[in-house]
């Protein structure tokens, strides 16, 4: 066989580098299409708000969201209070501002644990099949034949009320569409011709799993779950709401409105604001699922 | 002794609709470094062949149900799955017929390139990136470094079995199976890519199963050629033989269904009238009886075995299984004569193919599941 001339022996480093910009190019293309459908750019936009209020909250609020004022109890908005105050005082635009992180932290344990999990199941079930696929398929459904919120429910009941819990129980609800959603693709994917080309390349069961069907699953795992996120931020604020998530005066959205229920006649701004944040992150992040999803589903058919 | 011996293959697949008699007792040898193609029509059981000598038919449906498959000397059907993990991509190859399919959309030709490297332990890192660029080099990819980066899409179906055979050959295999490498390609790219086969596969001595239902792909390209049909092999010479002296009717069907008939000296184009059997049941007879014109009524009741030839066409006395002495081999009960090879039809007067007898008719079961 012929030698090639030393010239053509790329470095690896180089090569490296540019494998990585060849990657960047495709997130950009990706972001590109995001952005070109105005819906799905105002959920990428009001998303990335979100996210740069969860993490510059300290900087931006004018009060310490904990802080009691018995002098101010339950003003109108104002503009020493934008959203108004609290039964103690506490500023609610702050309360509100700070809010993002718990629903935002949530929303990252409970897609994490829960992806993190299916996707494990639904390899090995979708990738051995037979009885190990039958078994863990029967515990999915099992999980999956309760309404969600009910399970969460008693799953947080039962773990205790906290913040920690609820996202826990969350979580155990939430990996069942997991791995539901990556059994279906590694059934489709097993039996593609790369998985019999890397077979016959020698590779073994253990790296055709985790080197050819896993990343051919990223892509659907992540629409599913930029879809979820809105979801998961709704259902935590939901368990706070019945007492059985974070827990008051903690600025929460879901344990905020829960309290400014009995204020709701005489002082509607305490619900209104918290409420509205909810809808707003749900929205937000919702209309960015979707349009990811738009933007990836035909690239990743091919 | 021949580097690959199969002896008395046979590869069912079961399904809701039946069992499948894929392939009905296949035997061949090959010799280190000897090319042989196999041919026949789509479903004859081609691509079972070779999936089953490399233990890849698509379970749970496809298995062997008997025979054995010798290479170098240790039986491939009772190694464990270690060993056979081992010997595939190092001594046994296979490239498919669809390149477009049979890389990782996601994953950079590089990265399934090296995979091979590594699976295998010759080489890591930076030595096994600057073997892949030498071999995406060889079989003539362009810009081989900056390809080594690129995503299958990106490439063109020519490119990427380039690609595929890089792959393939990476590791200097004994034997490779090309299982129909061209199909999916253009008409001129086709011919540069069996050109790269065989021009690689000669400097390494790698063995050659050539799969393809094109006799004009295997003309002149391998030195043996075995017919199949219905998952039995019908007829096998040495590719000159077989052009020379065709015997078998569904061999000289397939001669004349060649699209560029000039190039091969056989006369005019008559296609091979009728469809192959279902196979869900063992045949009773030869299972080329329907839509033979050759036939007799020992045609319908006796599946004829596969026996030696000498060149006047009877049985021969010593037979060699390899090499250009290979001896010709024909399973047919009334075998064409040269002159009716070369007309494509029979010749003698007054013959007519015999009818199908109408008890057996009458008692065989439409399509029934085994
Ligand atoms: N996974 C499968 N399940 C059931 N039957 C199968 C399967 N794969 C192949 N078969 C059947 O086995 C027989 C042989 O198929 P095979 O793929 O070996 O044919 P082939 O000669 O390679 O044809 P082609 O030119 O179409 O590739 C066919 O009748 C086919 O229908
Ligand atoms: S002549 Fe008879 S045995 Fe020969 S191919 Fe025709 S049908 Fe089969
Ligand atoms: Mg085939």
């Amino acid at each position: 066989m012929t030698t090639p001339p030393m010239a053509q022996l790329a470095g690896p480093a180089g090569a490296e580098a540019a494998f990585r910009t060849g990657r960047r190019r495709r997130a950009v293309t990706t972001a590109g299409r995001v952005l070109a459908n105005p819906l799905s750019a105002i959920g990428l936009v009001l998303a990335l708000v979100l996210i740069l209020i969860a993490l510059a909250a300290p900087l931006l609020v004018p009060y310490d969201p904990l802080t009691i004022d018995a002098a101010n109890r339950l003003l109108p908005p104002s503009p020493t209070h934008p959203f108004g105050t609290d039964e103690a005082g506490r500023d609610i635009f702050s309360r509100v501002l700070y809010g993002t992180r718990p629903s935002l932290l949530a929303a990252t344990v409970i897609l994490g644990l829960a992806s993190v999990v299916g996707t494990v199941i639904g390899l090995v079930a979708g990738f051995r099949g037979g009885r190990v696929d039958e078994l863990l398929m029967r515990l999915t459904d099992m999980f999956l034949a309760f309404p969600a919120l009910v399970l969460a429910m008693g799953a947080a009941a039962a773990l205790g009320p906290s913040f920690f819990n609820a996202m826990i129980a969350i979580a155990i609800v939430w990996w069942p569409w997991y791995a539901r959603l990556v059994r279906g693709q590694v059934l489709h994917l097993k039996h593609e011709l790369f998985v019999d080309a890397a077979r016959v390349a020698g590779a073994s069961e253990r790296r055709i799993v985790l080197r050819h069907i896993l990343p051919n699953c990223w892509t659907p795992i992540i629409v599913q779950m930029s879809l979820d996120v809105g979801y998961a931020i709704l259902t935590m604020a939901s368990l706070s709401f019945i007492g059985l998530g974070a827990q008051p005066p903690a600025p929460e959205w879901g344990a905020m409105v829960a309290v400014g229920r009995d204020y709701i006649l005489d002082q509607p701004w305490y619900v209104a604001f918290p409420g509205m944040a909810i809808f707003v992150a749900v929205m937000a992040f919702n209309l960015l699922g979707d349009g990811l999803q738009e933007a990836l589903s035909p690239r990743w058919r091919r | 002794m021949a580097l690959l011996a199969l002896e008395d293959l046979t590869v069912r697949f079961r399904t809701r609709g039946g069992t499948v008699h894929a392939v009905n007792g296949v035997s061949f040898d090959l010799e280190a470094g000897e090319t042989l193609g196999l041919v026949g029509e789509s479903g004859c059981g081609k691509t079972a062949t070779g999936l089953a000598m490399l233990r890849l038919l698509p379970r749970p449906a496809g298995r062997v149900e008997g025979g054995r498959v010798v290479f170098a000397g240790r039986d491939l059907l009772s190694l464990s799955e270690a060993e056979m993990r081992d010997l595939r991509g190092r001594e046994i190859a296979m490239v498919f017929q669809d390149p477009m399919t049979s890389l990782n959309p996601v994953l950079t030709i590089g990265t399934q390139l090296i995979e091979t490297l590594v699976a295998h332990r010759q080489l890591r890192g930076a030595a096994a990136r600057g073997r892949a660029i030498e071999l995406l080099e060889i079989v003539g990819i362009p810009q081989a470094a900056r390809s080594l980066r690129r995503y299958p899409h990106q490439f063109s179906g020519g490119m990427r079995q380039r690609v595929m055979i890089a792959i393939a050959l990476a590791l200097a295999p004994r034997l490779l199976i090309a299982d129909e490498p061209t199909t999916a390609l253009d008409v001129t790219i086709q011919a540069q890519v069996l050109e790269l086969i065989e021009e690689l596969t000669r400097e390494s001595g790698t063995a050659v199963i050539l799969i393809t239902h094109d006799l004009g792909v295997v003309a002149g390209r391998t030195q043996r050629i075995c017919v199949m049909y219905a998952g039995f092999v019908v007829e096998t010479a040495t590719t000159r033989q077989l052009f020379a002296a065709p015997r078998h009717p569904y061999t000289v069907g397939l001669l004349h269904s060649i699209p560029r008939p000039q190039a091969t000296g056989i006369g005019e184009l008559i296609p091979i009238e009728g469809a192959p059997p279902e196979q869900l049941t063992a045949p009773s007879g030869c299972p080329f009886a329907p839509r033979c014109a050759w036939r007799i009524a020992a045609c319908w009741v006796d599946n004829p075995a596969l026996v030696p030839l000498t060149r006047d066409g009877t049985v021969a006395g010593e037979v060699v299984n390899t090499g250009p002495q290979a001896t010709h081999r024909l399973a047919c009960h009334n075998p064409a004569s040269a002159e009716e090879a070369r007309a494509g039809r029979p010749l003698r007067p007054g013959f007519e193919a015999a009818p199908p007898p109408t008890d057996i008719l009458a008692v065989q079961p439409a399509g029934s599941a085994a």
